[in-house]
């Protein structure tokens, strides 16, 4: 087990570091000059000020090079000052990652909670109405892209209703809640399809095991069968794409954050490239590429926790 | 040197929300035009510098901004919703005033002993909010920074000579040659006076969250939580009359969620820094709306490029231009066809002057008349401009200026010439301002434009032959003399009749071609009252104004 995990680590830092040249790269490689936002007004946007700002913020320097700078500061834990705000990068990120990290967590709970729960009543109720209704209806959430549904639910439950606010991500554990419903909402629904319609079929594997049929054989009661031999041997595959649909939305919040005017990273990265503000753009990219690596590594190693059969093949 | 604002990427950014705003089913400017209850009327839109007073305390009220200041210290980071905030925590040497005049303020005399030297003698028992009280030496030390080539405010301070303080509340400036427009810098960024010790040791990180201010204003800084909120609290030793209102907490939010902010009442108010926002939120209950004078206006600018460098075709297609469709389509009513390149708030002086000569701009119709069509066809058939050469129309998507760069199109349709639209994402347009080589292939650009003195002269120093924004390459040693000699000119009246002369010069020779002036709107709950709806909310203590509107 310590060298599966080692070796997952190795790979983790391989690809992180790949990762981060291509970020950097690609956060440069965007059209639009940082200079310009740099320098000021427009009054100030003549050409050699403009090169002193370039010499300034080493923006004249060879790609690599800057590159190899920028490595070795975020090495010593630097992530650097933002061109926008003066402020430290890590400042910027560590007042907004928790929002961004209780929306996706409020939205994970939200989709696992309703999700698995659809998809095992339509597994459980294969073939009835109950089952066409799920599936239809996760499906058309699933179609509805999230800042629709993220307009729709301020429009209705927000401005016509009243009962959620409108922007903000509120204060206190119930004012987060409060304020963060309907984004996380809105986040949850397109998940909600893709992990009942999972979970449904995952359950309908597992049901069709023998171990499952002696069971019912031997009397054992119907709901006892579906939690303890259906569920659990259903749950490994319910497991990795819940993992994998959470660590999609940690990168995926900025549309909804925007809709409904939260400062999560999510903002913070649409603003940061708009404003080439690249040492923003490119610590906010990294930290998303590290979260989804980390969870989908997390899922990946409890994976033959959940179920035994896995650890040979895997290992 | 040039006295154009810091001109930040607000507005263009505000811009842009337009077509948001109509995905999202608000009552975008698109919709307002066609069913036409909900439009304002351009030419009757009523700009008041300010709103009724205040009756009534507050213990607290909400203010919204277009998006998180992007720093607290104007000299190194300046955008409008820094300004917003900070212009209720930070006093000025000088202070506008909502009718956009300028007067002399933490320097409580201001003395011209010759055109040369302004001495300054600063206003006594004055405290920060460390409760240090202000002394000479923070303002000088406060000019020196502002001074700084590398500082936003730094090219104010070419003209100057020297600056020394010469008594306990005394500073004196001597200037190379006498500069009419440092007394309006003074109003602006430029005069801010800073706690020197505060500044010194906050280091780098002054301006950023977590760090205190160091001013004297009615407000001080008491929060901000970084991507979050900013809140700032009634400072109990003020100098001057206390605010009604005990503290403001700003949020920020852009787009619809702006607009919904302040429609469910989440928010109690908020400077509307784009037009279209304003029409978004006209005629929602609960909310009303003020519009006053700004700076700011629509213009088009012509490069050396191609088919816009005869002054006959500028001028026929500035005679072709439908200003009021542009208005009504583009900007829900909410901008009014203008002829000259500032807005009104820009006259913070001689109004009478200013207003009837912005009324006689030549070839500069709200909509064009069949003689304006037939005379601009003649001024293009005198050109000998190449009809099936295409003016190519530098804009980006957003929904103001398509409707402006289509507008263009079709004026130049009507006068006989091709125009061809190049659209360019956002982030790109603002490099059309900086880089002579990306506008190598656009003729005219879809721009906006504002500056941030009450005084015309601070823009026309634009066209003078050597300036980086004289894009046509304009050159007119008359011109260039006349500019020279205004700015030089302390004396209001004697400098309006030179600014007016100028601005002829420029509008006949269309410059730029102006489309329509952009007014400062206040968005406010309708049980509040107080704040200035002018252009004056950058840099005069609004908060210090707001209250209810019953005592």
């Amino acid at each position: 087990m310590l060298a599966r995990i080692s070796r997952r680590l190795a790979g983790l830092l391989a690809t992180l570091v790949a990762a981060s040249f291509v970020i950097f790269a690609a956060v440069y490689a965007a059209p639009g000059d940082p200079a310009v936002f740099l320098a000021g007004g427009r009054d100030k946007l003549s050409p050699e000020k403009l090169e002193l700002v370039r010499a300034q913020y080493h923006l004249d320097e060879p790609l690599v090079v800057q590159y190899g700078r920028w490595l070795g500061d975020c090495l010593q834990l630097d992530l650097g000052r933002s061109f926008k705000y003066s402020d430290q990068v890590a400042d910027l990120l560590a007042a907004r990652f928790p929002t961004t990290l209780a929306l996706v967590a409020y939205a994970t709970v939200l989709f696992v909670v309703l999700g698995v729960g659809a998809g095992v009543l339509a597994a459980v109720r294969r073939g009835t109405w109950i089952d066409s209704a799920i599936v239809g209806g996760t499906t058309l959430a699933a179609s509805v892209p999230s800042f629709v549904s993220a307009i729709a639910l301020v429009a209705v439950l927000g401005v016509q209703l009243g009962w959620f606010p409108v922007s903000g991500s509120g204060t206190g554990l119930a004012g987060t809640v409060h304020h963060l419903t309907l984004p996380a909402l809105s986040l949850a629904l397109g998940a909600l399809a893709l992990i009942s319609r999972v979970t449904r079929q995952s359950m309908v594997d597992a049901g069709t095991a023998d171990h499952v049929e002696v069971a019912r054989a031997s009397g054992v009661r119907e709901r006892d069968i579906v939690v303890r031999h259906i569920l659990r041997n259903a749950l490994g595959p319910i497991v990795t794409m819940c993992g994998l649909v959470m660590a999609g939305m940690l990168a995926g919040t900025v549309v909804v954050e925007t809709a409904f005017g939260i400062s999560g990273i999510g903002s913070l990265l649409v603003g940061a490239i708009n404003t080439h503000d690249f040492p923003v753009a490119q610590a906010v990219l990294l930290v998303m590429v590290t979260g989804y690596m980390v969870v989908t590594t997390l899922v990946d190693l409890a994976h033959p926790l959940l179920d035994p059969r896995v650890k040979g093949t895997a290992a | 040197m040039t006295h154009a604002s810091s001109r930040t990427k607000a507005l263009a950014a505000g811009l842009v929300t337009a077509v948001t705003l109509a995905a999202a089913g608000c009552s975008g400017a698109t919709r307002d035009t066609t069913d036409g209850s909900g439009t304002a009327d351009a030419a009757t839109l009523a700009l008041t510098p300010v709103t009724t007073p205040a009756k009534g305390a507050l213990a607290s009220a909400d203010w919204l901004l277009e998006d998180e200041p992007d720093s607290l210290d104007l000299d190194t980071q300046g955008t409008s919703a820094g300004r917003v905030v900070l212009t209720n925590v930070c006093e000025r040497l000088y202070q506008l005033q909502p009718d956009m005049s300028t007067k002399p303020f933490l320097a409580q005399k201001a003395e011209t002993p010759d055109d040369k030297t302004l001495v300054l003698t600063l206003r006594a028992g004055v405290t920060f909010h460390d409760g240090t009280p202000m002394t000479a030496d923070d303002v000088l030390w406060s000019l020196q920074r502002h001074a700084d080539p590398d500082m936003e405010q730094g090219d104010e301070f070419a003209n100057i000579a020297a600056m020394r303080k010469t008594g306990d509340r005394r500073i004196t400036i001597t200037f190379k040659t006498p500069d009419a427009m440092f007394f309006k810098a003074l109003a602006g960024d430029a005069g801010i006076v800073w706690n020197k010790e505060q500044v010194e040791k906050a280091g780098e990180d002054f301006g950023t969250p977590g760090q205190p201010d160091a001013c004297t204003g009615p407000y001080r800084l008491s929060d901000w939580k970084s991507g979050n909120s900013i809140t700032i609290e009634r400072y109990d030793d003020y100098w001057g009359r206390k605010p009604l209102t005990k503290q403001v907490t700003f949020r920020w939010a852009a787009d619809s969620a702006l607009v919904n902010a302040l429609t469910t009442g989440a928010a109690d108010g908020a400077y509307a820094e784009s037009p279209n926002t304003a029409a978004a939120l006209k005629n929602k209950k609960g909310v009303e709306q003020h519009y006053g004078p700004s700076t700011a206006s629509l213009v088009l600018i012509p490069t050396e490029r191609g088919g816009l460098k005869d002054p006959k075709v500028r001028r026929a297609l500035s005679l072709a231009l439908d200003r009021e469709g542009i208005a009504a389509s583009g900007y829900g009513g909410m901008v009014q066809p203008w002829g000259t390149p500032v807005g009104s708030g820009a006259w913070g002086y001689a109004k009478p002057v200013f207003e009837a000569a912005q009324k006689a701009v030549a070839h500069a119709p709200a909509s064009p008349s069949t003689e304006d069509l037939s005379t601009a066809r003649e001024l293009v058939k005198k050109s000998g401009a190449d009809p099936a050469e295409p003016i190519v129309i530098g804009t980006d998507s957003s929904q103001g200026r398509s409707v402006v760069a289509n507008a263009v199109r079709a004026a130049l349709q009507r006068i006989g010439l091709k125009g061809q639209i190049k659209t360019v994402p956002a982030a790109q347009f603002e490099q059309f301002y900086s880089a002579p080589q990306e506008r190598a292939d656009i003729d005219v650009l879809v721009g906006d434009w504002y500056i941030s003195k009450a005084d015309p002269m601070g823009f026309y120093d634009n066209a003078l032959s050597d300036s980086s924004n004289n894009w046509v390459g304009f050159k007119d040693d008359a011109y260039d003399a006349k500019v020279r000699k205004a700015l030089a000119t302390l004396d209001d009246a004697e400098r309006a009749k030179l600014t007016v002369d100028i601005q002829k010069t420029f509008t006949d020779a269309a410059v730029w071609i102006s489309v329509a002036q952009v007014p400062s709107v206040l968005v406010l709950n309708k049980d509040m009252t107080g704040p200035p709806a002018s252009m004056a909310y950058l840099y005069y203590p609004w908060a210090a104004e707001l209250g209810a509107k019953k005592g």
